[in-house]
């Protein structure tokens, strides 16, 4: 990561991309070390970019695991402007009453999440950006 | 062992737009850059210069990630797991040059000179394509 930029602050151009109702994809890694990648909801706000998720899923467990992640922000009109953001997990939230993906639900369709499965957990994942690297830094 | 791409799977592979990939740095962190790519006798091909960080990794650890997503529509998506089978020499740029066309419509503009061509054999796919999995 020789010359990224440590992101205190995203810059303009990053946080304009953000505040679109695009999805950013998230890379774990496995178990067995290989990539997984995921494009989900998520939120750039106080610094942190904040993700949510069913505790069922994959993503986060890797992402418990290792506490390190990478994701990219693509320009949806200009696929190859983008910005890979590698960051840490900070600390995982408990969604009980679903009050974060609602909030997110909101972002992308206007509309409240559905209901909840039966057993589904919600889990809110605030990470904190460390570096920036791509076309738009 | 290789896998076999749905019918649904091929059509979306044709479309235009970069394949993300991912790969492991030494670090055990993650690389994750868009690229262009193509679909063609039930590989995944795409082309870089030799210097970069992705290639390198490749060399290391073949596994690779793709992730296909409708940039318009971004719950369009697969994920394909894959691994590195060969790379080659792209002499004169054609491979390049045949990607181009495939994404802008024309000739590549920059130099042709040390570029490589890479071979991904697909080993197992999810996303909302073929249906959840």
């Amino acid at each position: 990561m020789a010359g990224a930029k440590t992101a205190k602050a995203l810059n303009p151009a990053v946080q304009k991309l953000a505040a679109l109702p695009i999805l950013i994809v998230v890379a774990t890694k496995r178990a067995d070390g290989s990539v997984q990648l995921n494009p989900v909801w998520f939120e750039l706000k106080d610094g942190f970019i904040w993700l949510n998720s069913n505790t069922n899923r994959t993503w986060p467990k890797n992402l418990q695991r290792d506490r390190d992640v990478t994701m990219l922000l693509v320009d949806p009109k200009t696929p190859d402007r983008y910005a890979q953001i590698h960051g840490r997990l900070v600390s995982l939230i408990p969604d009980p009453k679903a009050e974060f993906i609602d909030r997110l639900s909101h972002r992308y369709t206007g509309k409240k999440f559905r209901e909840l499965e039966p057993g589904e957990h919600r889990v809110t994942l605030k990470i904190q950006p460390v570096t920036v690297t791509g076309q738009m830094v | 062992m290789a896998v076999e791409l749905s019918p649904k799977m091929q059509a979306f592979t044709q479309e235009v737009f970069p394949a993300i990939i991912g790969t492991n740095r030494k670090d055990g962190s993650v690389e994750i850059v868009p690229v262009w790519f193509e679909y063609k006798d039930g590989s995944f091909w795409i082309n870089g210069g030799t210097n970069r960080g992705w290639f390198k990794h490749l060399q290391r650890d073949p596994r690779i990630t793709l992730l296909l997503i409708d940039p318009k529509e971004m719950f369009r998506w697969a994920q394909v797991g894959g691994r590195m089978v060969n790379w080659a020499e792209d002499p004169g740029g054609d491979h390049i040059n045949h990607l181009s066309h495939r994404y802008l419509g024309r000739d590549y503009q920059n130099p042709r000179t040390g570029r490589i061509k890479i071979q991904i054999e697909p080993l197992r796919i999810n996303g909302s394509i073929d249906g959840w999995r």
